[in-house]
């Protein structure tokens, strides 16, 4: 007899809910490529699912549940599709027309490729497509995903019925897009990957533990894309970020859930196998390329910090070279303010303090709290502590989130003391 | 989450097969192990040959034992690290290991050793 500990494993194994997560994707590309139209395959999966909920119980689950579960679904497709066609047939009488044909079939995985790409389709807000690629692509609940991003589930129900009708509506094609789009539509799926990371890193000790999972949902992704695009530099560049980024996240906060900088972190607690696989997919980036792209040499920047044993052992010279490539590519505000830091720490506060005072002149980043912050560690560094204490509180003033807050004002404290002896 | 799945193998088991036997399950593993690495979870493989030497240290003195160890009725033969939301997942991933067939496979998530 099975003790009860077993039992509660049996029953864990048996959970549809896990197989579903396992083998959703692939069902709904392969649905998609029939009916041509996602929102209408992801509905004749959960057909198939709901099925399997009535069935299983009473006849014990089959054999081979994932192929019980595609088998299911696609039949319930090729009903949709005879009944579509007995409607077309009424429709022509009045001059319809049956669309063109579905792409051919080539494999799972053109058809996975397919549904990212239209999950990301730039045709949706950055909201639906995040949502969308999350329910179809990492196989998550409505419930999950609304936990994720602390919104009320209606909210997600919402967003991704009306992206599936926006896709619908826009008649957006069941395809890989061809040359002409092709840069934009990855840079697209490129940046939803890096948003649900973001959204998962960005989160706090004692925060649901669902916003960590996005981590791994968009690193799983991400390495899904990586296996099927395999000469994409790009993407092998951004697994290759979340992999480096996500090792540390043992380290990024302190016993109280304080934030710990880069530089202050327990080297001892990064993740090195998670570094290894990380510094594996750059290399492949690397050899890709000879221009490298921007998620590329975020990865660079962030493999240099990951090299180093200890923080003083940091590559800066590397870093500065990085920044300046990176700065040339995205003409962003923020990025020149993270290449002022490493000239600070290549070069000495003067060079840096030179550059941060351009970016206060420029005024882009006028309600950034990094700025302040940087200018006051580069100010107490000259010894201008009056005009650093400012600058931290300052940035306290600017930040939203309390943690930090509390880091910025600790900081401003600190030079003052410093001040008094 | 992190769960490692290992495969505990029956002691003698590889020695009893044919050299075309074990390569044939070998090969298996290897499609096993693509089938995860396709699927985005795949952390780490490995296969582990059956030699082995143990060792411990006791008030200050290592002493080294060659196997293979007779009391011992299995081993460790590999291991995969996969990426699974939950134990759920990980169960119905080991169910689909081949090595299933003719080894047990042990389902662990990787934590803190202490509680």
């Amino acid at each position: 007899m099975l003790s009860s500990v077993a039992m509660g494993a049996t029953e864990a194994h048996r959970s549809i809910e896990a197989l579903w997560r396992i083998e959703s994707p692939r069902i709904i590309a392969g649905l998609a490529r029939l009916v041509r139209d996602v929102g209408i395959a992801e509905e004749l999966a959960q057909d198939a699912l709901v099925t399997a909920l009535e069935q299983w119980p009473r006849t014990g689950v089959p054999d081979n549940p994932g192929a019980w579960l595609t088998t299911t679904a696609k039949n319930r497709a090729l009903d949709w599709l005879r009944r579509q066609r007995m409607l077309a047939r009424h429709h022509e009488a009045l001059g319809y027309e049956l669309e063109m044909e579905a792409p051919a079939d080539d494999g799972i995985g053109d058809d996975l490729l397919r549904l990212i790409f239209v999950a990301c389709h730039p045709v949706l807000a950055t909201e639906a497509r995040t949502a969308l690629t999350l329910r179809l692509l990492g196989g998550l609940t409505t419930t999950e995903i609304a936990r994720a991003f602390l919104v009320p589930e209606p909210t997600i129900a919402q967003r991704i019925v009306r992206a599936k009708r926006a896709l619908s509506d826009a008649r957006v094609p069941f395809e890989v897009p061809g040359s002409g789009a092709f840069a934009e539509r990855l840079s697209s799926v490129l940046e939803v990957i890096y948003l649900i990371f973001n959204e998962g890193y960005s989160a706090t000790a004692g925060a649901d533990w669902m916003r960590p999972a996005l981590c791994e949902e968009a690193l799983r992704i991400g390495r899904v894309l990586a296996g099927l695009m395999p000469n994409a530099s790009e993407v092998h560049g951004l697994v290759a970020l979340m992999e480096i980024q996500a090792s540390r996240t043992r380290a990024r906060q302190g016993p109280d859930g304080e934030p710990v900088l880069l530089m202050d972190q327990d080297r001892a607690l990064w993740d090195r196998l998670s570094i290894g696989r990380g510094l594996a997919s750059l290399a492949r980036a690397e050899v890709l390329t000879e221009r490298p792209g921007t998620y590329l040499l975020q990865a660079a920047i962030a493999a240099c910090h990951a090299r180093a044993v200890t923080a003083a052992d940091t590559d800066w010279a590397r870093i500065v070279t990085l920044y300046d490539d990176l700065t040339a590519l995205t003409a962003s505000p923020v990025i020149e303010l993270n290449r002022a830091v490493a000239i600070a720490m290549a070069r000495g506060p003067a060079a840096g303090l030179e550059l941060v005072d351009r970016l206060v002149v420029d005024g882009r980043l006028a309600h950034y709290h990094l700025l302040p912050s940087v200018r006051g560690d580069l100010l107490a560094r000259l010894g201008r502590r009056d005009e650093a204490r400012r600058e931290f509180e300052r940035a306290a003033s600017l930040t939203q989130n309390e943690r930090e807050r509390r880091l910025l004002l600790d900081r401003s404290e600190h030079v003052v003391h410093a001040v008094d002896r | 989450m992190s769960y490692m799945l290992l495969i505990v193998e029956p002691q003698g088991d590889r020695a009893d097969r044919s050299p075309a036997d074990g390569e044939a399950l070998y090969q298996r593993m290897v499609d096993f192990s693509r089938e995860l690495e396709s699927r985005g979870i795949l952390l780490g493989v490995n296969s582990l040959k059956s030699e082995a030497v143990r060792l411990n240290k006791r008030d200050g003195k290592a002493s080294l034992v060659d196997g293979p160890f007779a009391e011992a009725k299995e081993f460790v033969g590999g291991y995969f690290l996969l990426d699974c939301h939950s134990i759920g997942e990980a169960l119905a991933w080991a169910e689909q290991c081949p090595a299933a067939d003719w080894a047990t496979i042990e389902i662990r998530e990787v934590g803190p050793c202490y509680t």
